[in-house]
């Protein structure tokens, strides 16, 4: 028992975040010593241990002298050596998002530069889609419950499709962004 | 019992160097989404009232910005999608509706002030969206840098207003 005690201590002491394989081995001798004692008495929920590559660490906090308590915080890490467990679509959505906007910007001094049909249906597809993409994050924001993010999903891809066919239209069948900006402004 | 004394012993006198250690992993069996909509039924449903936040905090600065950046990006995409779809629902085409409103002979002093506000929106969304760009870079969040760029932002933008209204 005290050899347990001490080289938990001395692991303890050892714990560095950026080293991943003592990291990985801490985390199975934590993770059966933590099945085994079960926590203090202040009733935390059951701590269960699956061969998932999802872990949820807790965070260890020291107010005071007597602290038999340890604050949990959850928190969705899934660290490098675990790398491949998680979907990348949403990292992926937010550098999209940014690029657009990127390219939103750019195509504001060649709508004004080059006027044409070229840049009408850039910037058709370009707003558009920069719409869609940001009140699809109101959407996220405000909206919960799993129905009523689906309803407001599908209408909001109503409204950006029938934008963008509207907008391609009047690009083909009318002057075209360019020329009505152009058009409005000269009066 | 004797273990449970032990782990706590060993937590309260370990040397804390980071906010979060990960000592004891657990794995989850939830994805943030799931546990999102997990607390929002589960509130819901008990019909818990939500604590006032907007209501009570003092409004600054920052805040005022960030949900005009917001309420423009909403107004310029309402906007753009009423356009969408009155060119396919109208049956006339642009140049007759524009001939139609200057038939209505408003006042230079409206026209300008019309086309003040439609640039109004368009400019501050752009020069806050460069803000948030520049903050996707990681810069600028130090508390004076957000009030500075922040002030920045609303010059730039009424400047840049009568400047396309005056053309």
């Amino acid at each position: 028992m005290k050899i347990l005690i001490s080289s938990h201590r001395s692991l303890a002491a050892l714990v560095h975040p950026g080293n991943s394989s003592d990291l990985g081995l801490l985390v199975r001798i934590m993770a059966a010593l933590v099945r085994i004692s079960s926590v203090c008495y202040r009733g935390v929920r059951p701590l269960l241990f699956r061969a998932s590559s999802l872990i949820r660490p807790l965070a260890v906090q020291k107010k005071d002298r007597d602290c038999p308590y340890f604050i949990s915080a959850k928190i969705h890490a899934t660290p490098s050596n675990y790398a491949g467990s998680g979907s990348k679509a949403a990292s992926l959505h937010w550098t999209g998002e940014r690029i657009l906007s990127i390219a939103l910007l750019g195509l504001a001094p060649v709508a004004y530069y080059y006027p044409g049909p070229a840049v009408d249906y850039s910037l058709a597809a370009a707003l558009t889609l920069h719409g869609h993409w940001g009140l699809g994050q109101i959407v996220t924001d405000y909206v919960h419950g799993d129905f009523k993010i689906k309803m407001a999903n599908a209408g909001l891809f109503l409204l950006s499709t029938v934008t963008f066919a509207g907008l391609c239209y009047f690009n083909y069948h009318d002057v075209g962004i360019c020329k009505a900006v152009g058009l409005l402004w000269s009066k | 019992m004797l273990l449970t004394t032990v782990a706590r012993q060993g937590l309260c006198s370990s040397r804390l160097q980071f906010g979060v250690l990960y000592r004891h992993a657990v794995p989850m069996g939830t994805t943030a989404k799931e546990e999102m909509n997990k607390f929002w039924t589960k509130n819901t449903r008990l019909n818990r009232p939500v604590s006032p936040h907007v209501s009570i905090y003092k409004w600054s600065v920052p805040m005022m910005m960030s949900i005009s950046h917001r309420g423009t990006g909403v107004a310029l995409s309402s906007g753009i999608s009423a356009f969408a779809l009155a060119a396919l629902v109208l049956p006339e085409s642009y140049p007759y509706y524009l001939d139609l409103i200057h038939s209505m002979s408003f006042g230079p002093q409206f026209l300008a002030f019309s086309k003040f506000a439609l640039a109004f929106p368009v400019a501050y969304h752009t020069f806050n969206g460069i803000r948030h760009l520049i903050w996707d870079l990681g810069k600028g969040f130090r508390i004076p840098e957000v009030y500075r760029s922040g002030y920045i932002v609303i010059a730039l933008t009424v400047v840049t207003s009568i400047g396309l209204a005056a053309m």
